[in-house]
């Protein structure tokens, strides 16, 4: 009897635990719930790898941080305004981070939503629990971003877990970083994309993050399995440059290696890379 | 002119390159709009609000347009060039390949880009202008291309994404992939204009004139161009700047007209990203060159662009921007 009941709740708990989270239909607002905001068009829906239908040319960076499902819909106002909001299921918190970061740059403007949130000119984005929300207005007029805050709370609102960042970004030395430059990476596609100039054959890291600094420099930390992976990697970097043909800085930790790309000399890499040391070791 | 053969030859073209303006001839017609002044290896010129600055080789190889009116710009960039007709003979039938990949800002190519080329085509004489697309309507109705185009006087032509619709293209000279499959009604044309918008894209750091060809081939032909390690895999990525270059040796526009109005810089190519706003259409026939200088609109150089590169090794086209004619002209 005890056992027929532990089996019952291991059964039903994946599936609770997935209504906990909720689904991007859940999430989505419904017509009443935003002052002057109503549904427009059909709703579309894209799992898998069905995301190629939606995004041609652009839907593996999601596949590389992991993507489930997304959900489409749009949105009018009585001025005749319109915002498309995605929300985007990924894998874990983790991976709509790792989305998120990769959207989004330090000059946009950061809102408390959600996680972390960020406005630009004509759309904003931002994650809570496994979601990632990205919503595009098509003019920059103040009813339309009234528009992307407003469905963007509904949605934060309605979403019942949070998240945490990934531990490796309190990895990256706070002093002189600037705000909102993070790029966590989890593949090669969002470590590519994640500094103009790269093109570094870095392969085998679990995961990496991205940081620019006002000396004009950006650090890179990445993870392996172990020590000597990072090694091994360090050894295979000798003579590598960067898109430009710069040359660059680079150290290893335990399992991470570190890396100073773009303006920064000899002692300002080394300060860098001991300031990471320090923090790992804390 | 494409043939049915697969085979595509350009009498317009050659033509048109035969009779490339020289740097004598560009003077005594710069003179009639009043050159003004000699800055370095470009000129500047001022005249009636007109402003036209030129650098680069003996003849006008790429034309780019500047101005608030796109659908100004991109007439002034082809009449440039010596005018439309010097591309369309009386009676083509013209495909035109606008990018309409998705509906966000700075992520298609401009309504009055493609307005303007279509009525060009019209006046040039084209007994019909066939915009040639895989996608499905909705791509082209959220975008509200399909209005555009159809009010252009141009015709729409979905063609669905079966193998029966698109033909095998045996690549000659590839190096990474032997055959496409292009739509075979693309092959009903006289003339092509490639019409990309171009802007950032996640696998290729950017897209251009080239790689708006895939929207010609099947898609699970341009799957082809992915390895399955394509993300992890640094030699599987430059297999697919091989592919797409490849793909050029195949498939040659008759004349290439670049939206660069407004596009995105990040979060390409589906966006929302990061809108820069440089106003500008470009036009020309080599397009190496065009891509090369759309890669310096947002701090990039053609040499950063593998693509571009192997392109240019493999002799499409000119990756040196000083060795290219280009003429600015700010309306």
């Amino acid at each position: 009897m005890i056992f027929n009941i532990l089996l019952s709740v291991l059964l039903v708990l994946p599936q609770a635990v997935l209504a906990d989270q909720g689904t991007p239909a859940d999430v989505l607002p419904k017509d009443g719930d935003i002052e002057s905001w109503i549904r427009h068009r059909p709703q579309q829906h894209y799992a898998g790898e069905a995301l190629y239908e939606y995004i041609n040319g652009g839907a593996e960076i999601y596949h590389e941080y992991g993507f489930v499902q997304v959900i489409v819909q749009d949105y009018v106002n009585d001025l005749g305004k319109s915002v498309s909001v995605e929300i985007y299921e990924m894998t874990s918190p983790a991976s709509a981070y790792g989305m998120y970061t990769f959207k989004t740059n330090s000059k946009g403007k950061r809102i408390s939503i959600g996680c972390d949130a960020q406005l630009a000119d004509y759309y904003m984005n931002f994650w809570k629990g496994p979601f990632l929300v990205t919503l595009t207005g098509f003019d920059e007029t103040e009813e339309t971003r009234e528009g992307l805050l407003n469905i963007a709370k509904s949605v934060s609102s309605k979403i019942p877990v949070g998240g945490k960042n990934p531990r490796i970004v309190s990895l990256l030395p706070e002093e002189d970083l600037v705000a909102q430059s993070y790029k966590y990476f989890t593949g090669f596609l969002g470590l590519r994309n994640s500094h103009p100039f790269f093109s570094l054959d870095i392969l085998g890291f679990e995961e990496g993050i991205k940081g620019d600094y006002f000396g004009g420099f950006s650090f890179f930390l990445f993870c392996f399995e172990g020590e000597q992976e990072s090694r091994k990697v360090f050894q295979s970097m000798k003579g590598q440059k960067d898109r430009r043909g710069r040359s660059f800085f680079v150290a290893t930790h335990r399992k991470y290696l570190m890396m100073v790309l773009g303006d920064a000399d000899q002692l300002e890499a080394e300060r860098v890379f001991d300031r990471a040391r320090e923090i790992i070791q804390e | 002119m494409i043939f049915p053969d697969g085979k595509i030859r350009f009498h317009e073209r050659r033509d048109f390159m035969d009779k490339k303006i020289g740097r004598r001839e560009f003077f005594k017609r710069s003179a009639k709009i009043g050159i003004s002044a000699a800055v370095g290896y470009g000129f500047v010129s001022c005249s009636g609000g007109e402003e036209v600055v030129s650098t680069g080789g003996d003849s006008v190889d790429v034309t780019v347009a500047t101005g608030n009116d796109y659908f100004a710009n991109t007439v002034k960039a082809v009449e440039n060039l010596g005018g439309m007709s010097k591309f369309v003979p009386k009676d083509a039938r013209v495909a035109i390949l606008p990018n309409s990949q998705s509906r966000h800002p700075g992520t298609f190519t401009k309504a009055e880009v493609i307005h303007a080329v279509v009525e060009m085509c019209q006046k040039a004489g084209a007994a019909e202008v066939n915009c040639l697309t895989w996608l499905k309507p909705e791509n082209w109705e959220a975008s509200g291309l399909d209005v555009a185009v159809k009010e252009a006087g141009a015709n729409l032509k979905f063609i669905a994404a079966e193998e029966a619709n698109f033909k095998v293209v045996p690549v000659q000279g590839w190096k990474a992939h032997q055959e496409l499959m292009i739509m075979k009604e693309f092959y009903n044309n006289d003339v092509f204009i490639d019409m990309p918008v171009t802007k950032d894209h996640a696998g290729n750091k950017f897209t251009g004139t080239m790689k708006n060809l895939m929207g010609l081939n099947y898609r699970p032909n341009n799957r082809l161009f992915h390895k399955e390690d394509w993300a992890t895999n640094p030699e599987s990525i430059q297999f697919l700047d091989q592919c797409i270059v490849d793909m050029n040796k195949a498939v040659t526009p008759t004349l290439c007209v670049v939206d660069a109005t407004e596009f995105i810089t990040t979060n390409g190519p589906f966006g929302p990203g990061e809108l820069t706003k440089p106003q500008k259409v470009i036009a020309g026939v080599d397009r190496v060159a065009i891509d090369a200088y759309c890669t310096t609109l947002w701090g990039l150089t053609g040499e950063e662009i593998y693509a571009i590169k192997l392109g240019f090794e493999q002799g499409l086209g000119e990756m040196d921007l000083n060795k290219v004619r280009i003429e600015q002209i700010t309306a």
